[in-house]
């Protein structure tokens, strides 16, 4: 290995987990999230120039990562085949769901999960995005500004309505109980 | 804690337990690998300058769209070109399979009919696989992650039926 290699591995191999789990909650597919992933380190590699110098990386990738899906979004919509995205088969996430070895109890939270998922794919991307960071993967409001470039009044707005119309949802499907 | 309070702590409560799969071992090694290997700034010129985006250039899911339209009129359509792909011999490819419908469809049956030599990661020996699925008004994406087991390629069959209506999609595949 070279040694701009190493520095590159050095800088980023620290955030890759976390870089993994975001561009599964951005693209909500393996497939997806793994060509997200890839471009992401292919882009970064070729400014490890301004990488090297960059204080807090992991937030820099994080925010590159979500520029780089937001710009693919834009580059199909311009193709006029836009509105909502059913980027995944549902529940494909849920191939990660970890027994509790109670075949009741797993079952319960298996549908609640799987319920959940269908909610989340309902909710616009912004909304999807907010909630996912926030109260899925435990990201303050000041770091998905950061990432998402999107002041935190509209981040809390977002959140907010997002929560309750996944409730709406979860509820009408019985899910939830009114 | 007041009913609102409890319904908001549910709904935080399953949203943390949402799951994620985690990366496959060595998906970390080589995408890092990769990254390094065709990340240098002269090769990303050229690829740009071809006009192909970063991801195309790394050899990463390919685009195929579709326009689905159920019932519309096709004497006035002329014939579409085949779509195609090249993917390299055992090395697997993720394909989009892109489907603008005009409207949001529930219950619709999708089809993928393979080529011999082809496989669908996920489905080992099986020429076949529909499952039932859902289409939004607009844009709706289907990955699909071919493996080509032999060099013979062939024609991928995206079958879309709704109701007493269904449309065929054809997609070219190449082997290098």
């Amino acid at each position: 290995m070279d040694s701009q290699n190493a520095i590159f591995e050095r800088i980023v191999r620290p955030h890759l987990d976390r870089l993994y789990r975001l561009s599964w909650r951005l693209a909500g597919s393996k497939a997806e999230a793994e060509d997200l992933f890839q471009e992401l380190l292919l882009k970064a590699y070729g400014m490890l120039d301004q990488l090297i110098d960059i204080e807090e990386p992991g937030t820099w990738l994080s925010r590159v990562m979500y520029n780089l899906f937001i710009d693919q979004q834009r580059r199909f919509r311009r193709q006029r085949l836009q509105t909502v995205d059913e980027g995944h088969l549902p529940g494909e996430g849920l191939a990660a769901f970890a027994s509790d070895l109670d075949p009741v109890a797993d079952k319960l939270r298996y549908d609640k999960l799987a319920s959940l998922d269908r909610a989340l794919n309902q909710l616009s991307e912004e909304h999807r995005t907010v909630v996912l960071l926030h109260d899925t993967e435990g990201y303050k409001l000041a770091e998905i500004q950061i990432i998402t470039d999107t002041p935190v009044g509209t981040l809390k707005s977002r959140l907010h309505r997002a929560r309750a119309r996944l409730r709406e949802i979860l509820e009408s499907d019985g899910t939830f109980s009114r | 804690m007041n009913t609102d309070e409890h319904k908001e702590q549910e709904l935080l409560d399953l949203l943390k337990d949402y799951p994620m799969p985690q990366a496959e071992a060595g998906f970390y090694d080589q995408a890092l690998a990769k990254a390094a290997h065709r990340g240098t700034r002269k090769q990303r010129n050229r690829w740009l300058a071809t006009g192909f985006g970063s991801a195309l250039a790394a050899g990463l899911a390919a685009w195929v769209v579709f326009a689905f339209l159920l019932g519309a009129p096709t004497q006035d359509v002329a014939e579409p070109t085949i779509p195609g792909v090249t993917i390299a011999l055992e090395e697997p490819k993720t394909v989009r399979l892109m489907f603008a419908s005009k409207e949001s469809l529930d219950n619709a049956m999708l089809t993928v009919s393979l080529p011999d030599g082809v496989e669908l990661s996920g489905f080992p020996g099986q020429r076949e696989i529909t499952w039932e699925t859902s289409l939004v008004e607009g844009r709706n994406v289907l990955p699909l992650t071919l493996v080509a087991l032999t060099p013979a390629g062939g024609e991928v069959f995206a079958k879309l039926e709704h109701g007493d209506k269904d449309q065929v999609f054809r997609l070219r595949v190449n082997i290098s």
